[in-house]
């Protein structure tokens, strides 16, 4: 991990693996994007991304085992390019080439569950996994200028 | 989350959500929008005020389409903004639910 420290106003979160902790995240983005001047569709897909990620992380890494490890490290990359880095110490598991549900075929089909891999890989415009010894790593970017919500 | 309901002519039930449609406000209005989907055939879900929807958001609407629609009931989603339209049509709940912008149109698919 990065860090056990408990400092949520920087560039830094630590977490617990509780789905209760996730609202810490909203308000940490809103001052970063205040901070950075992030445009709202970029701060709006950084929430999303964050929320998919950290709840996946709680439910299925942890399967709501209270207590464990998650520390998010924001980097500001370049003017225009944001990084979050995920840490945890969950079983591996690499959502970048995870199976995503197929896509409805009627309206029938649509899933009521599984679609935060398809909203994360639609929303970041950038997702690199590393497996870690002790657990996981993934770096999700975001670009102002190529995010796939802006070219909409 | 702030949930509350209106009834319309016709029998149309509007369901209005206010900000945040996340984990928590998903867990916030589940137990509310059960009991609408076990009671009511036409249904608007207003979104006009959602600022967030994320993935357990979605479970909040698919699973009571699914419950009025198995009874032959309707349901639209009316006003979504934006972003909260495109986390709609990623995950696909358009093609179940319909989304509209003008609320003449979203009572007018319902009758």
């Amino acid at each position: 991990m990065t860090g056990n420290g408990k400092d949520t106003t920087g560039e830094r979160l630590n977490l617990r693996s509780r789905i209760s902790e996730l609202a810490q995240v909203p308000p940490w983005i809103e001052r970063l994007a205040a901070r950075h001047t992030i445009p709202a569709t970029t701060q709006f897909a950084m929430d999303l991304c964050l929320e998919e990620v950290l709840s996946n992380i709680v439910q299925h890494g942890y399967s709501n085992d209270p207590n464990h490890p998650i520390v998010v490290q924001f980097t500001n990359a370049t003017e225009d390019y944001y990084m979050f880095v995920v840490e945890d110490e969950a079983p591996p598991f690499n959502p970048v080439v995870a199976p995503v549900l197929p896509a409805a075929g009627s309206p029938d089909e649509v899933q009521v569950g599984g679609n935060g891999i398809r909203l994360l890989r639609r929303f970041a415009d950038t997702l690199e996994y590393q497996a870690r010894p002790t657990g996981n790593r993934l770096t999700i970017g975001f670009s102002v200028a190529g995010s796939p919500i802006a070219k909409d | 989350m702030p949930i509350s309901t209106e009834d319309l002519e016709g029998g149309i039930t509007r369901v209005i959500l206010e900000g945040r449609l996340d984990i928590e406000g998903a867990a916030a209005v589940d137990l509310r929008m059960n009991v609408i989907a076990g009671t009511k055939k036409a249904v608007i879900v207003d979104l006009q005020n959602v600022s967030f929807l994320g993935s357990m958001g979605l479970r909040a609407l698919v699973a009571p389409a699914r419950a009025i629609k198995g009874r032959g009931g309707r349901i639209v989603i009316f006003g979504p903004n934006e972003l909260v339209e495109k986390v709609l049509k990623t995950s696909g709940v358009d093609t179940m639910i319909p989304i509209h912008h003008e609320l003449q149109n979203a009572i007018a698919a319902l009758q």
